[in-house]
């Protein structure tokens, strides 16, 4: 029986300790403290016995057995998402390829490797080393040297295994482009991610592919699932002994395009041969129908990621293929800015439908004389527009300042991105005196009043904004956002996101008799007028044609146009580098656009017939 | 005044306390690659937490202990409330539900701030009493440390609920209870282990079955403990040097800054590196039960009893999970795993011990 404790107590009766070994303050807990000591040092006495037999004594064993157990994670890559048209059919699918790696770490010999491997794989030697170094940062992934390899060169990798340490190969899907590679600039293409892309993207893995551009970019990670995992041990020749665990992978998405790869189809045989964009495009909703550039590339060329010898080719290309023209590059827009410059005088009660005004064929502005090419005589605004009378427009810019020029244009979204669904969307450039005075030390002129007002001196669009102008002169304001997103799913088929219209309506108070005279204006430019050539019978379709001068040679060619007339349902926007005349070049390629979505010109509460 | 203060702190402990920090600080840096810049935003905030918890430190040691925070039950009741909490608004993380989001700051553990909370109000609920003389006087400690660790192991953590046994343990034989009675109790536990078995989680299921034959699945939570002892092992004497463990490569160890930071001190700095780090530990604790032996009272000495328990049961579990002598539970290394809660914690019940060492007089 224990007694009680207290601090004064002398001495402590418990059995166990007899005769106790008092501390300095002589308290009577003293003694069980030491022994609780003792407990743990004997304790810890044991673990550094185990610790001297598992370092000291058998340090040996467990170090030759740290450095043969390999360990490789294999990544077992999501099949990326399918991409289709607004009907349905596939446009970009996967196939199935090897990729051969390497693991950097277990490459003791690297350039004995290379000179075994490169052959084998049909790749420079030099690129081979190079993607090696590149991948020793991370000595424990694996670094593809080459996706998408023949089988032929796979067996004789395998044969080979074991000359060849650290080489994997994996089974890794790669793109397939169907419709014989429609589409080549909206889908985009792939390449492995790099090290900046890494920087701001921490859910994805060095080695991974990624959309580089087009909706493949835009849309990635709803495209690209989640890889799964394959740990494996290997034997030090490399060969998978056991698999130690799996994550199964998880596909991608897929994503159903607005695009229609028929209109696709004829929009990008128009630009056969050429350099330029089209754009088609719902002006109720902002569906793109089709959105094609010149010259395109092959997309097949990255789907086992490009040689470098491709690379060059492509970048170095002075047609540059992989620009897609349609979002990226911007060009004067020539007349078919005589829309902002119409839509401006009407609204500012400059001009109206029925005013007059004399063609002499040249404009006097001071000591200056401003030449048209032809004298047109008198005319009223419908005739004006229809014949693209440079001075009429010249005489409106005139009357309006270039302030009014420039907040029409604004107000119809030039000078700033659509926000259209892609990468790499230009701004384009309204100009005004500000920023003249900012950027180029000088005032504005008169001068380039007149010039703006017919599109020329320093505006500059991309073909996609010309698409919402036109858009919003055809609904009477409306500035609908660009997207070639339709739906997302899921791969057993269920709506993940659908993407709806988004509409801005355009600051502007334009009376519907303004809308209704520059509507008519552009009618009477197909009908008889410049853009005659775009005309489809049976069919009202208003529209613009316009051949922008350039410092750099030949005009390029515009026609921009919407169908029909009385409930557009249709933008049509055609863009030739240097194609001299609009109404010579582009308006037949809009023509079999608007010819080829007759059909779809079913008026309907929410935009073109669903799929 | 001010100068006795620094002639009466244990400036012993201190220092010890300050070495595990910065081997701790070393490691961290291993485990995450390496390179101050891999392990940079790691490094962040195990800056945030040793400068918070050396705040509560100070703060702590400059308190009287006897007046820490009112009756016991009172933080006791608080304790359980807490414990209980996680379990309604936890939040999940690696599968269980240890953690309070506390917006900027992360969140918190609080199974860990329990743990001292626990110290407390146990050595509270001992300090009145006389003796211990039968089995049964046993019963209504058993009982004060039982509930909480009841929810703790619900939350799931096994380890947490098993440090406050050996607390237990440690605190009741200090302050008298028979040592046959201890034993007694222990024995009740192994024969009640088979029905306890039925209540844990699978996982912790499996990590106790790994642990008595690790061979049986390497791949699930066998896999880890053999990874573990090949990096320990293949140290030998000096180890492989700093930032040069090749196991310590992230993918072979998981939560290798967490559980499994001993791996790398074993891996890369040896034999020679983990007996120091085991010798700062023993330094630390002799401290502590130098200062239990040394206070002026009981309530004093149970409480150091029972820090230097917490943190004595933390480092042998902890670095005998790696070695292959205790199963593998998700306990940390006393300053020297990641997580803010447990360094903070362990930073307090360093301040305690110094306030307690600093009042060892009457009249101090």
């Amino acid at each position: 029986m224990g007694r009680e404790f207290f601090p004064q107590a002398r001495f402590d009766e418990d059995r166990g300790s007899k005769g106790v070994a008092v501390n300095m303050e002589g308290a009577p807990w003293s003694p069980r403290v030491a022994r609780l000591g003792l407990i743990i040092l004997l304790v810890f006495a044991l673990i550094e016995g185990r610790l001297w037999s598992m370092q000291a004594i058998d340090g040996g064993r467990y170090l030759e057995l740290s450095e043969q157990n390999r360990l490789r994670d294999y990544k077992v890559p999501a099949p990326r998402g399918v991409i289709y048209d607004r009907r349905g059919h596939p446009m970009v699918t996967n196939r199935p390829a090897f990729t051969v790696g390497v693991l950097p770490m277990e490459v003791s010999n690297p350039q004995g490797l290379a000179t075994l491997l490169a052959p084998m794989l049909g790749v420079e030697r030099d690129e081979m080393l190079a993607r090696l170094e590149a991948g020793r940062v991370r000595p424990f992934e694996p670094v593809a040297l080459r996706r998408d390899v023949p089988k032929s060169a796979v067996m004789t990798v395998e044969e080979r295994r074991l000359d060849l340490p650290g080489v994997i190969v994996q089974a890794e899907p790669v793109r397939e482009y169907l419709l014989g590679g429609l589409g080549t600039h909206a889908l985009g293409y792939l390449g492995e991610i790099t090290e900046e892309e890494l920087r701001s993207r921490p859910q994805y893995r060095a080695g991974d592919l990624i959309g580089k551009s087009g909706v493949e970019r835009t849309y990635d990670t709803h495209l690209r699932g989640e890889n799964g995992r394959l740990r494996v041990e290997v034997d030090a020749a490399g060969r998978p002994v056991r698999v130690l665990s799996r994550k199964s992978s998880r596909p991608g998405h897929s994503l159903v395009l607005n695009i229609d790869a028929n209109l696709q189809e004829i929009a990008e045989k128009g630009l056969r041969g050429r350099t330029g964009a089209v754009v088609v495009m719902d002006p109720r909703n902002g569906e793109v129908l089709a959105l094609a550039s010149a010259p395109t590339f092959d997309p097949g060329l990255f789907s086992g990621g490009i040689s470098p010898a491709d690379w060059r080719r492509l970048t170095s290309d002075r047609r540059l293929p992989l620009m897609n023209r349609s979002v990226e590059s911007t060009y004067e827009p020539g007349s078919v800015f005589k829309m902002v410059t119409g839509l401006a005088a009407l609204g500012e009660g400059v001009a109206r439908r029925d005013s007059r005004f004399e063609c002499t064929g040249s404009l006097q502005l001071g000591r200056w004389v401003f030449r048209d090419l032809v004298a047109h005589g008198t005319v009223n605004f419908i005739k004006g527009t229809a014949v693209s009378c440079n001075v009429m427009f010249w005489q409106l810019g005139r009357a309006l300042g270039e302030a009014r020029l420039e907040h029409y244009a604004r107000a119809l979204g030039l000078g700033r991105v659509t926000g259209i669904d892609l990468p790499g969307e230009a701004t384009g450039l309204v100009p005004s005196a500000a920023w003249k005075q900012r950027v180029w030390k000088e005032p504005w002129y008169p001068g380039d009043t007149l010039n703006m007002s017919i599109g020329q001196g320093f505006v500059l669009t991309t073909p996609v904004q010309i698409a919402r102008m036109v858009g919003a002169v055809a609904t009477g304001g409306k500035l609908a956002r660009p997207h070639l997103a339709r739906r997302v799913l899921s791969p057993d088929g269920t709506e993940v996101m659908a993407f709806g219209r988004e509409i801005e309506d355009a600051p502007l108070t334009l009376t519907p008799a303004a809308v209704h005279a520059m509507r008519e204006g552009m009618r009477a430019v197909v009908e008889g007028g410049t853009g005659a050539a775009a005309a489809v019978p049976g069919m009202t379709i208003a529209g613009k044609t316009g051949s922008a001068e350039n410092p750099r040679g030949i005009p390029h060619a515009w026609f921009a146009g919407y169908a029909p007339v009385e409930d557009p349902a249709l933008v049509v926007v055609v863009f030739v580098e240097h194609g001299r005349r609009g109404g010579e070049v582009a308006a037949p390629i809009a023509r079999a656009l608007f010819e080829a979505a007759r059909p779809l010109l079913v008026p309907h509460p929410e935009g073109l017939v669903r799929p | 005044m001010r100068a006795r203060w620094l002639r009466e702190v244990d400036w012993v402990l201190i220092s010890s306390t300050v070495l595990l920090a910065a081997f701790g600080v070393v490691a961290l840096i291993s485990a995450r690659g390496g390179s101050a810049e891999a392990a940079s935003s790691f490094l962040r905030a195990r800056a945030l937490h040793l400068a918070l918890g050396a705040l509560v430190m100070v703060a702590l040691a400059a308190t009287d202990y006897r007046q820490l925070a009112g009756p016991w039950q009172v933080i006791y009741a608080g304790t359980l409330l807490l414990l209980a909490s996680v379990l309604v608004l936890g939040d999940t993380r690696m599968g269980a539900q240890r953690w309070i989001a506390l917006g900027a700051f992360g969140g918190f553990q609080p199974s860990e701030i329990a743990k001292l909370a626990l110290v407390i109000t146990i050595a509270r609920h001992l300090e009145g009493v006389k003796s211990l003389p039968r089995l049964r006087s046993l019963f209504p400690f058993a009982l004060h440390i039982a509930v909480p660790a009841a929810l703790i192991v619900r939350q799931p953590d096994l380890g947490t609920a098993l440090v406050l046994l050996a607390v237990l343990a440690a605190v009741l034989y200090v302050a008298g209870a028979r040592a046959q009675d201890l034993a007694g109790v222990a024995a009740a536990g192994a024969i009640a282990a088979p029905f306890l078995w039925r209540l844990l989680h699978d996982y912790q299921r499996r990590r106790l079955s790994a642990f008595l034959d690790p061979g049986a699945d390497p791949l699930g939570a066998g896999y880890a403990l053999i990874q573990s002892k090949i990096a320990v092992g293949s140290g030998q004497i000096f180890g492989k040097g700093l930032f040069a463990g090749t196991q310590s490569v992230l993918r072979f160890i998981p939560e290798q800054h967490t559980d499994f930071v001993f791996t790398v001190v074993g891996e890369e700095l040896g034999l020679a590196g983990a007996t120091l780090l085991l010798g700062l530990y023993l330094v630390w604790l002799w401290r502590a039960l130098r200062i239990a032996e040394g206070a002026r009272d009981r309530l004093g000495a149970l409480v150091a009893t029972g820090i230097a328990a917490m943190v004595a049961f933390h480092v042998v579990v902890n670095v005998g999970m790696t070695v292959g002598l205790m199963p593998v539970t998700g306990i940390p290394l006393p300053l020297v795993s990641h997580g803010g809660t447990a360094i903070i914690t362990t930073l307090a019940g360093t301040g305690m011990l110094l306030s307690i060492h600093l009042r060892r007089r009457p009249g101090s």
